[in-house]
């Protein structure tokens, strides 16, 4: 009989043991391995959202979010000139601002609005009707679109809020192009975008062209063209995807690295305590068969061989159950937190990673040893005449 | 050193073991010199604590001398490795205990194969081994019953055809039927007569007078001593 063989017989002749075993590390596998989940889950989803638009660098006043700081000026011409630059294959200006959809007599939708200059491209994807072709034209997202059913041909009537100090504009009526999707939209946000004239004209700030950035696609060489961008104008902050991960990264996002870490060396602590607790339960209750077997011929490195594959079938199997158990909880867990107003739709707290996966595996695997080590050494340092007497004795 | 007859299998040479008890050193065996031959059918008695299971366990190489020099087949024991006497004991020496020891979860079959498994005796040699063993202890039918469904007199030569496995030359038996009742105390005692009338040289522990009596040689221990030896 292989060894697996015999440790998977001395398990299930305490099935109950071996089933508490199994399912305690499968509990707490399926907790470590969200956390593990957890601790990149937000930057990878992060620089997933920043990839999806198809641009890998961001050019802004200051270092300031976009919306947040002084804007950029000048700044369809600068797109221009950004989608000039060899190291370019595209450049678009966005200006952002509030508005308020009015309905039909009804309560005023709070929307984002985005205008847009240079290309081609666009930050969005069209799903239903056209792209905009002209000023007075917007397209749509689905917030917007099914909360006041509205679609490609339907008016409506916008009311920006583009700057605080100035007064407020008024009403536009505007074309709806097409409904679109974006990146970043929060779950029931409504966006609108069109021309960067038409939000000009809307807040009456015709001929300022300014903007909150500008995206910028590479052709391939994302720092060369960061470090052309800031050639060109110096007075600007070129950011790659990549920087801005990193910026994240050191700030927001380290507070679910550093509860990951702590969770999940508590998640093994635990399970490393449960299968040493257990093995050596076991192990206590049959030193007298052990000692027989040793007495038997059995050597001391088969005995030690079987405490140890015990502990890698509960590690294993529980192991195994843990993957299924962790993802039914991850998607759960990361409904509530998506929940979070304000977060983008697309965001995602817990993210399968492969690099996740394979530190789970190593993780269980190292407890599995660990845990074994003492019952092992138990089994090793077991004197095989004394444990034989006692046996009698008692 | 020099080698014994081929006859001999083990040979203590003024043995003692002392075990270190809180209350002080205790000697369970004292300065004993005992030779056990190939084919001998030897029983040791003698009173509780009196040494007989330490002895045993030195014989069969599971415990070693605090003073005085044991030989296997002409080889000092003690100048072994652990698993070198593991070795030893797998080929050499079955032992066969008072409450049995056979593995819960493996059946009769499956308990009697371990030890040739561990020998690395090939999967049909140890079938029809395991086959042959089990018909010589009367359980051909019941191989494939695990020890819970054994009557204890069951077990008890499940656990000399374990012992039996390997073909060892020695077979130690600690109160081999202690945990019986007369009737297949007898029964017992008769099947480790077939043994060693097979051959095998066959070393008893007892309490019990009548299973002494059918060894050829009978040693009575006292106070760690081997106070006096008959021979039949």
């Amino acid at each position: 009989m292989k060894a697996l063989g015999f440790a998977w017989r001395s398990l299930v002749r305490q099935p109950a043991r071996a089933a508490l075993g199994i399912l305690g590390v499968a509990a707490v596998g399926a907790l470590l391995f969200d956390m593990l989940l957890l601790s990149e889950g937000l930057v990878t989803s992060m620089r997933d959202l920043l990839d999806r638009t198809g641009y890998d660098i961001r050019v802004t006043a200051t270092e300031a979010l976009p919306g947040r700081g002084p804007r950029v000026t000048g700044a369809s011409g600068t797109a221009d000139a950004l989608g000039a630059l060899p190291q370019v294959r595209s450049a678009i200006a966005i200006r952002l601002a509030d508005a308020r959809l009015e309905g039909d007599g009804g309560v005023p939708l709070q929307v984002g609005f985005q205008g847009v200059a240079g290309g081609p491209g666009r930050p969005w994807t069209v799903l239903r009707g056209r792209d905009v072709q002209r000023p007075g034209e917007v397209v749509i997202n689905e917030g917007i679109a099914g909360q006041r059913g509205l679609g490609p041909g339907d008016r409506m009537i916008f009311r920006p809020a583009c700057d605080a100090e100035s007064d407020a504009p008024p009403a536009v009526t505007l074309e709806i192009a097409g409904v679109a999707e974006f990146p970043f939209e929060a779950v029931n946000e409504g966006i609108a975008a069109g021309m960067l004239e038409t939000i000009d004209t809307a807040c009456g700030t015709g001929g300022r062209d300014e903007a909150d950035l500008i995206l910028v696609a590479s052709t391939g060489d994302t720092d060369a063209a960061a470090a052309a961008a800031a050639a060109l104008r110096p007075d600007l902050h070129a950011v790659t995807n990549s920087e801005v991960i990193e910026r994240f990264s050191e700030s927001g996002f380290t507070y679910f690295r550093q509860i990951s870490a702590v969770l999940s060396a508590v998640t093994i602590t635990f399970a490393l305590l449960l299968i040493t607790v257990l093995l050596t339960v076991s192990v206590n209750q049959r030193l007298g068969e052990i000692a027989a077997l040793r007495a038997l011929g059995l050597s001391q490195r088969r005995v030690v061989a079987n405490v140890f594959c015990e502990s890698a079938l509960i590690v294993g199997a529980g192991g195994l159950l843990s993957l299924p158990l962790g993802i039914l909880l991850a998607v759960w867990l990361d409904r509530i937190l998506k929940s979070m107003p304000g977060l983008p739709a697309e965001m995602h707290f817990f993210v399968f990673q492969a690099d996740a996966l394979v530190l789970q595996v190593a993780l269980l695997a190292t407890t599995a040893v660990l845990a074994a080590l003492y019952p092992m050494r138990i089994v090793a340092r077991l004197p095989i005449a004394e444990t034989l007497r006692n046996e009698v004795v008692s | 050193m020099n080698g014994p007859p081929s006859s001999l299998i083990v040979r203590a040479i003024g043995v003692s073991r002392q075990f270190a008890m809180p209350a002080g050193p205790v000697t369970a065996v004292r300065d004993v010199t005992l030779e056990i031959g190939a084919g001998e059918h030897a029983a040791i008695r003698g009173p509780s604590g009196c040494g007989k299971s330490t002895l045993l366990h030195m014989l069969g190489c599971v415990d070693s001398p605090t003073a005085g020099t044991l030989l296997f087949d002409g080889q000092d024991v003690s100048s072994l490795s652990d698993a070198a006497r593991s070795r030893l004991r797998l080929r050499q020496i079955g032992f066969v205990f008072q409450r049995f020891f056979l593995l819960p979860m493996l059946t009769a079959a499956e308990n009697v194969e371990l030890p040739q498994a561990e020998a690395g005796a090939a999967r049909d040699d140890r079938t029809r081994r395991t086959r042959d063993l089990l018909e010589f202890v009367g359980l051909g039918a019941r191989s494939d019953h695990r020890p819970s469904q054994l009557s204890g007199g069951e077990m008890q030569r499940v656990a000399i055809a374990r012992a039996l496995a390997n073909r060892p030359r020695l077979l130690l038996a600690d109160e081999p039927t202690g945990e019986l009742d007369q009737s297949t105390g007898e029964q017992i005692a008769a099947l480790l007569d077939r043994v060693n009338a097979d051959g095998t040289a066959l070393v008893i522990v007892t309490h019990d007078g009548v299973l002494a009596d059918r060894a050829r040689r009978v040693l009575m221990m006292k106070d760690g001593r081997i106070e006096r030896e008959s021979t039949r």
